[in-house]
């Protein structure tokens, strides 16, 4: 564990030494911040998050892959994979540090979130119940989102190989929703299982339920496995 | 402390080492040479986990290096071929992290903080970011990484690359200081390298070991002859091969380029005085007299070619 710990603090620490960080910060911050005045300006707005949550989870799934792009890769091709392998750390413990300290980047972006409700509840009675299933959904689609990006960038040398694989799988989950209503009903009902959009629906809306937590937590679960795995084989070559 | 056996790598198709069998015992200081492409580092990258081999089994500290990879990990010190640190990072900050992968605690890793900056002369640059650091400090900062955990067994892939002349010497007469406390396999292409700073030498050419001992025993098993290179200015006399010959103890006159000449002698004879007085008398004009140091390729042109001659 404190290996992992180790690995974690020095990922976040050199998030924050390059401007990745604040850029990320800011981007996220800036888009959710624009998305809330509007909404919050329209002629009928409520003080309601849902829309806020929508916009929220689709930005996380923008900012992931640029989080996670460098995670393995840059160490696979700069060789500094070398000295750290050959400390006594575990395959799965490297790559769970690396995890962590890309979601101590994300829960602080999440963090700078806060302002929004807290604004809200100046100006209107929010549902605070709603809003922390909203955040629920949140980190746990992100939380889904990073492992499947850690994934990408175990799989490639090349950071950039590593984002567009990232980006390919994301959006793939992202839409297949939509494809679902094109192909119809049974093909339909089993995509939209395994949509994000689809599982994220009820989280914005307030409602916590555990299929959409099963989903995303075995969606991560997964894809660590399989980056684990994949560092292994590496090895092996 | 270190023993292969059979140990064996493919990559692909391409068998990198063959058969591999080394040990080297606690205390020992080993020198691991061979022309590039030989698979030294293939076969330090198999004894610290890094690749597994391909075949055949190593040890190092009575642990097995696929088995119980996470035991023989923490008894290695390894300096890698190209040091390849986190350019973000300062000096103590990366040690720092490298301790606490080690399971280091505080108190322990200060104190080895310490002792490692000072050893390898990084005290005056403890909180450099080490991307901005010149090749020769990224090259210490290596070795500062491989001896913090203070372990018995240290392997390093060529330690003195990169090093100026000053910090080389400092280096080697670190890893002499080690004698004995730890046991050091070394990787080089620097036979004078091996020669000063190791007790032992084992040879590797083509993935495979084709000589094991100290490395007096070595070199003169392998020269039959120590060569003497002169150049001369004003060698009119036609005769001059044949006349160095007259004298005693000279086997052979070889020219070797215009007014050059190497001459060789029987083992074991300096006869650079004698030539010396010799030339100057005939008044041939002495430009230069050095003796031909014995060269890794020679070393390697010798032993593979005696070991054709067997088969
Ligand atoms: N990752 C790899 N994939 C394929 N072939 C490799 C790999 N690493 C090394 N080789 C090959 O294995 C052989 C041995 O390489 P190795 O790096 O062990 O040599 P070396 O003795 O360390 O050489 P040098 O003195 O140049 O460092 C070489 O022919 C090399 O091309
Ligand atoms: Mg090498």
């Amino acid at each position: 564990m404190r290996n992992v710990l180790t690995i974690a603090g020095k990922e976040l620490r050199s998030y924050f030494v390059s401007p990745m960080a604040y850029v990320i910060l800011a981007f996220y911050l800036g888009i959710c911040g624009l998305v809330f005045a509007l909404s919050v300006s329209a002629p009928q707005a409520e003080a309601d998050m849902a829309g806020m949550f929508h916009t929220m989870v689709f930005i996380a799934l923008i900012i992931t892959p640029v989080i996670t792009m460098g995670l393995l890769s840059q160490e696979q091709a700069t060789g500094s994979m070398e000295l750290l392998m050959t400390n006594p750390v575990r395959d799965a413990e490297v790559v769970m540090g690396k995890y962590l300290g890309a979601m101590g980047l994300f829960v602080i972006v999440l963090i700078g979130t806060l302002e929004f409700p807290i604004m809200m509840s100046r100006y209107g009675e929010p549902d605070w119940n709603a809003i922390l299933a909203g955040y629920i959904g949140v980190l746990l689609a992100g939380m889904a989102f990073m492992a499947i990006g850690l994934l990408a960038s175990s799989i490639t040398a090349s950071q950039i190989a590593a984002a567009v694989i990232g980006y390919v799988i994301l959006l793939f989950l992202w839409l297949i929703g939509w494809l679902a209503y094109a192909a119809g009903e049974q093909v339909g009902n089993v995509a939209q299982h395994v949509s994000i959009l689809e599982n994220f629906q009820d989280f914005a809306m307030g409602i916590i339920d555990s299929r959409p937590i099963i989903f995303f937590l075995s969606l991560t679960f997964f894809a660590l496995f399989v980056a684990v795995r994949t560092i292994e084989n590496r090895r092996t070559i | 402390m270190i023993s292969c056996e059979g140990l064996t790598k493919f990559y692909g198709n391409h068998q990198a080492i063959a058969d591999v069998d080394l040990h080297v015992g606690e205390g020992e200081i080993v020198g691991f040479l061979g022309p590039n492409a030989a698979g030294k580092t293939t076969t330090m990258r198999i004894l610290t986990s890094y690749i597994p081999p391909s075949a055949g089994r190593a040890e190092v500290a009575g642990h097995d290096v696929v088995t119980e990879s996470l035991d023989s990990r923490r008894s290695i010190g390894y300096l890698p071929e190209t040091s390849t640190l986190y350019r973000d990072m300062r000096v103590t900050q990366y040690l720092r992290f490298c301790a606490g992968l080690r399971g280091m605690g505080r108190a322990e890793t200060n104190e080895r903080l310490d002792y490692v900056l000072d050893i390898c002369g990084l005290q005056e640059r403890p909180d450099d970011i080490i991307g901005t650091l010149s090749l020769g400090f990224r090259q210490r900062v290596g070795l500062a990484q491989a001896l913090l955990h203070d372990p018995p067994v240290l392997i390093l892939d060529e330690p003195t690359v990169g090093l100026d002349p000053n910090q080389i010497i400092e280096v080697r007469d670190l890893i002499k200081s080690l004698a004995g406390d730890y046991t050091v396999m070394l990787s080089t292409h620097i036979l004078p390298e091996a020669q000063m700073t190791c007790e032992r030498v084992i040879i590797i050419n083509h993935g495979r070991i084709i000589a094991e001992d100290t490395p007096q025993n070595l070199t003169a098993q392998i020269r039959q002859a120590e060569t003497i290179s002169i150049t001369l200015s004003d060698a009119r006399d036609d005769n001059v091969e044949r006349r160095l010959l007259d004298l005693s103890d000279v086997v052979a006159v070889r020219p070797a380029g215009p007014g050059t000449y190497h001459v060789d002698t029987a083992v074991g004879s300096d006869v650079r005085a004698q030539v010396a007085q010799f030339v100057v008398e005939r008044g041939w004009g002495l430009l230069e007299l050095r003796p031909v140091e014995m060269t890794l390729e020679d070393v390697f042109r010798q032993l593979t070619t005696e070991e054709e001659g067997v088969e």
